[in-house]
């Protein structure tokens, strides 16, 4: 084939027809996704041998959606997640980057060994502790408003206190302080602020990109939990999203209404990214920056 | 001397206190934790007491042995054959459940060769477990090396500066914001032996041809399944690190060697994969990291079969500590899987030292 | 208001010792600067008067109080930095403010001397502005306003006009020193530039390598430096140092010369030298006049030629293949390959002893 390499018009033109081609490979099973959750089943089976599969065309309803409503508590399960990952989100902000700071501007004993731990942590999968830790939350304590109970499983802290803080929220917070200018956090502490002062004056209001990062990090992986709430929530009135899933496709409910499910707890997901795709893209890349 | 004056202990140490306890008891605990369990017969729920059993849990799993069976004779020293002509063997079981062989006590068979007149057998205390074993690393093998290019070539073909590559980069990265439980159940529509949309599309583009096949149903295109999948959802992600680390590189380079002259592949190869020799490490790690931990696309697409062909080792650990609530034997498959992650990283630390 | 003494001050990371005992006492009221090559300690000593570096050993008083283990905050001490240090996030007049807002001044006492920062540093146009708005030499005013607010004792500035561009250099040296007549107050002050220290300082303490080598007012150590090394340091272009012989010696006058130097008469200062050996003879370039032939003390033949307009530089080579500058404070030509003869006021120049010749003894 003679493509003339001085043609930059037909170079581009084939060039943009391989980026189209490559997004319809990553964009088609979403497409499929949304269009089908406005089918009935019937229809919905039939499309998938022709094209209309991908377009919203045909006997287009919301029944799927009130359909999943009826027949599981899906607003509580969105509320569940919304709200274990609402404050998991918040306290690992807070407490990673407090560890951070300590990490990055005080000195003090111990402080080289206990990063080396911190990082070492980091070479941990969640899923091979997944186990252990089933077994500790199952007897640790807890004092409620309705005295002291044992045993975690079944609750919302549970779910939120062992993801607050990790070795990776902690190193990208220690990675960004440390490269803030030295002599500002000095100029603070000459100026007679104290260390909680240069925390929250000078050293918060500056760390905005790391502060969006780490939260995109942790919302994606909050809100996508699916090994921990399964292994340690039975509840219905406990349980997430994801989990929630697993067990409404197990009723063996019309795929349309799967679909609905499936859109519902995906696309504020989308939309949010959307409207943020630099910042995630960013919080990813900032990962692999590390080592 | 240390001096109060730049020491600040106390500061220091409340700071980094909440974080700390947090990790050290749902990290660093836990994961001694495991390797304490390992070693006893804890269960999650239990009326008897636990008990420490050593290495058991260890020898359970990974008990492996090769057995020879020889052709069963008759008087005159004549292997004895069926009405089809097959040389008759004893049973298996014969060797298992012998008084002779008590090394072999309560082994299964894995597979099996025939070598020579004898069959060689590989038996194993617990053959599930080999299995998820074996799919563990195949899903490593195949994934990493394919999702590592494949994002690669994505990373090479966005890192043009032309109209819109914003949009196409937003919509390659797409999946991974996407739960991975979500993509699974679309997934298993999309491989959907009658209604599936990858059966249609594969006899829309050969006219008919295509015999529809039931992906996930089928113990040779379950594990493959899955895999294409992984990489589907994932490849962005890594697209993205390769990206970061081609931005790495200077473009001053890239001015040099167009300067002296450099076709597109010498200049890939001799300022473009030298500049990537620690991402390359980097992706390849995560990927191999994410791979040893796969469990929701089995949990949620194919539970382990068809045919315990899609068992991994998480997935397993999974259906042990929590499904049969044996959360030692959960555990052992625990520190294997983090034994293997170890290593790996340490390959990783020697590959990328300095030099 | 308060006087800074520094008795025996040492410092060390590890077994490396960085400030090797030093003994400084800065009256109050007085502009004291800390001069030096890059590493000498300069720094290192300002932050150990900051509170910012701990100190090894030794002593520090500030306006008569042990400070050692006292935080920054509780020496009242003020401290402009290099890089500025304004605090990003904040307008001009937050950052100002900020060592008030820190110690909870009311809103009253703050706008007040904010307001007072603002005229005396002639920037009350610029109080609602954010850093990134503002030229290097109007952040470098921010912080300065942000340490005159809080009046303390003692200000500390550490080479603060190191990143501005010549022309606002000047400017903010002149500044500063109008500052200071103001002020009044105790002010030491870190640089690696010699014209900031002779334009601005009261006395000048000269560093090197962690130890004090002189300290003076500045037209005492240019005139008459303790050593060597202060004779080299301050002065542009460098004091001429030539290797020469001591052909005699009296109470407190040497006859020395060389190969190139007809033999002179030089005062020792009371500097120990020995009949027969080495010594070193210092003269400033400034200080070298062209004379016609025959009556020069020192015969060279014309290198290399700068003319600057108001000077010119010449570099010559002497008989003894040694290198020499002179300055003529006028614009002259000169060629290449030229003879010179030179001759200069031998009260002016300082004779040093020979370090290799000192060891040996």
């Amino acid at each position: 084939m003679a493509v003339n390499p001085d043609n930059y018009g037909l170079r581009l033109f084939v060039r943009y027809l391989v980026l189209c081609l490559i997004a319809l490979i990553f964009i088609f099973p979403l497409v499929f996704m949304i269009n089908s959750s406005f089918k009935p089943d019937s229809q919905l089976l039939a499309d998938t041998s022709s094209l209309r599969a991908f377009l919203p065309v045909g006997d287009i309803s919301l029944n799927n959606y009130f359909g999943a409503f009826r027949r599981a508590p899906v607003g509580l399960f969105v509320l569940n997640s919304v709200l274990v990952t609402g404050v998991t989100v918040l306290l690992s902000l807070l407490i990673c980057s407090l560890a951070a700071f300590s990490f990055a501007f005080l000195r003090w004993k111990g402080r080289d060994v206990l990063l080396s731990i911190v990082i070492a942590t980091l070479i941990i999968p969640f899923e091979t502790i997944a186990i252990p830790l089933l077994l500790l939350v199952s007897k640790l304590p807890w004092i409620g408003l309705d005295g002291l109970h044992w045993g975690w499983l079944n609750s919302y802290r549970v779910q939120i206190i062992p993801w607050v803080a990790d070795g990776l929220t902690i190193f990208l917070f220690v990675q960004y302080f440390k490269g803030l200018p030295g002599e500002l956090i000095e100029a603070s502490r000459v100026e007679g602020a104290s260390w909680w002062q240069v925390y929250y004056r000078l050293v918060m209001p500056l760390s905005g990109p790391v502060l969006a990062t780490a939260a995109i990090l942790k919302f994606l992986v909050m809100y996508n939990q699916y090994l921990w709430p399964l292994i340690v929530v039975q509840q219905e009135s406990y349980r997430p999203v994801m989990v929630g899933l697993g067990y409404f496709f197990q009723l063996n409910v019309a795929w349309g209404e799967v679909m609905a499910y499936l859109t519902l707890i995906t696309v504020p997901v989308l939309v949010f990214y959307l409207l943020l795709q630099r910042a995630f893209i960013a919080s990813i890349a900032s990962t692999g920056v590390k080592g | 001397m240390a001096s109060k004056l730049t020491l600040s202990n106390r500061a220091g140490w409340t700071f980094v206190l909440p974080g700390f306890a947090l990790i050290s008891a749902f990290i660093v605990l836990p994961f001694f934790f495991a390797i304490g369990l390992s070693s006893t017969n804890q269960r999650l729920l239990s009326p008897n007491p636990t008990q420490f059993v050593g290495l058991e849990n260890y020898q359970q799993l990974l008990g492996l042995a090769v057995v020879t069976l020889e052709p069963e004779r008759d008087d005159a020293g004549e292997m004895l054959r069926n009405e089809a002509g097959e040389i008759q063997y004893p049973r298996l079981r014969e060797i298992t459940r012998s008084e002779a062989y008590p090394q072999y006590r309560g082994m299964r068979e894995w597979f099996r060769w025939q070598s020579g007149e004898n069959v060689m057998i590989v038996i194993a205390s617990d053959v599930v477990f080999m299995k998820a074993l074996v799919n563990t690393f195949l899903f490593v093998l195949v994934v990493a090396p394919v999702q590592g290019s494949l994002a690669l070539m994505l990373a090479l073909l966005i890192n043009h500066k032309v109209r819109g590559i914003n949009l196409f980069r937003t919509i390659y990265f797409m999946p991974v914001v996407v739960s991975i439980v979500v993509v699974s159940l679309l997934w298993r529509f999309i491989y959907d032996g009658q209604n599936g949309l990858l059966n249609s599309i594969l006899q829309a583009l050969t006219f008919g041809l295509f015999q529809p096949v039931d992906w996930l149903g089928n113990p040779s295109t379950a594990l493959p399944a899955v895999m294409a999948m992984s990489i589907w959802q994932a490849v962005g992600f890594h697209m993205v690190i390769w990206l970061a680390g081609l931005q790495t590189i200077s473009p001053t380079l890239y001015e040099a060697a167009a300067i002296e002259g450099a076709s597109r592949w010498q200049t890939f190869r001799y300022v473009t994969w030298p500049g990537l020799r620690n991402t390359a490490v980097l992706v390849l790690v995560v990927i191999t990291m994410q791979g040893f931990a796969l469990f929701a696309q089995i949990d949620v697409m194919t539970n382990g079969g068809p045919l315990d062909s899609t068992q991994t080792l998480v997935f397993q650990a999974v259906e042990r500590g929590y499904g049969k609530q044996d959360i030692s034997g959960g555990s052992t498959i625990s520190v294997i899987l983090f034994a293997i992650v170890l290593a790996i990283s340490l390959i990783q630390r020697w590959l990328t030292r300095e030099r | 208001m308060a006087e800074v003494s520094l008795k025996g001050v040492k410092k060390s990371f590890g077994r490396v010792e960085i400030i090797k005992g030093v003994d400084i006492h800065i009256n109050d009221g007085e502009f004291v600067v800390f001069v030096g090559p890059s590493g000498c300690g300069k720094s290192t000593l300002l932050r150990m008067i900051a509170g910012l570096e701990d100190i090894t050993e030794g002593t520090l008083e500030i306006g008569g109080r042990v400070v050692n283990q006292l935080q920054p905050k509780q020496r009242g001490v003020a401290m402009v930095f290099q890089s500025y240090a304004i605090f990003p996030h904040m307008t001009v007049r937050e950052n100002i403010a900020f060592g008030l807002t820190i110690a909870r001044a009311s809103k009253q006492e703050k706008q007040q001397k904010v307001a007072e920062a603002a005229r005396i540093l002639q920037m009350e146009h610029l109080l609602d502005r954010r850093p990134s708005q503002l030229s290097g030499g109007q952040r470098q005013r921010v912080a300065i306003g942000r340490a005159i607010t809080r009046k303390p004792a003692v200000f500390l500035f550490d080479e603060p006009l190191s990143n501005l561009d010549a022309a606002l250099r000047m400017d903010m040296r002149m500044e500063i020193g109008r500052l200071r007549r103001q002020l009044g107050t105790t002010m030491i002050y870190v640089t690696h530039d010699q014209v900031e220290a002779m334009t601005l300082a009261d006395r000048i303490v000269v560093l090197k390598d962690g130890q004090v080598m002189q300290i003076g007012a500045p037209m005492e150590l240019y005139h008459e430096p303790a050593n060597r090394f202060v004779a080299g340091f301050l002065g542009a272009p460098s004091m001429n140092f030539l290797n020469v012989d001591v052909l005699d010696l009296d109470g407190e006058a040497a006859m020395v010369g060389n190969q190139s130097l007809e033999p002179i008469r030089v005062a020792t200062r009371g500097r120990p030298f020995r009949k027969g050996g080495k010594a070193i003879l210092g003269v400033r370039p400034q200080y070298l006049r062209a004379v016609q032939s025959g009556k020069g003390l020192l015969h060279g033949i014309v290198a290399h030629a700068e003319r600057l307009g108001s000077e010119t530089v010449v570099d010559l080579s002497l008989r003894d293949n040694s290198e020499l500058i002179a300055a003529f404070d006028e614009d002259k030509v000169f060629e290449p390959g030229d003879a010179l003869e030179l001759t200069f006021d031998t009260a002016l120049a300082h004779l040093f002893p020979d370090e290799g010749e000192l060891q040996t003894h």
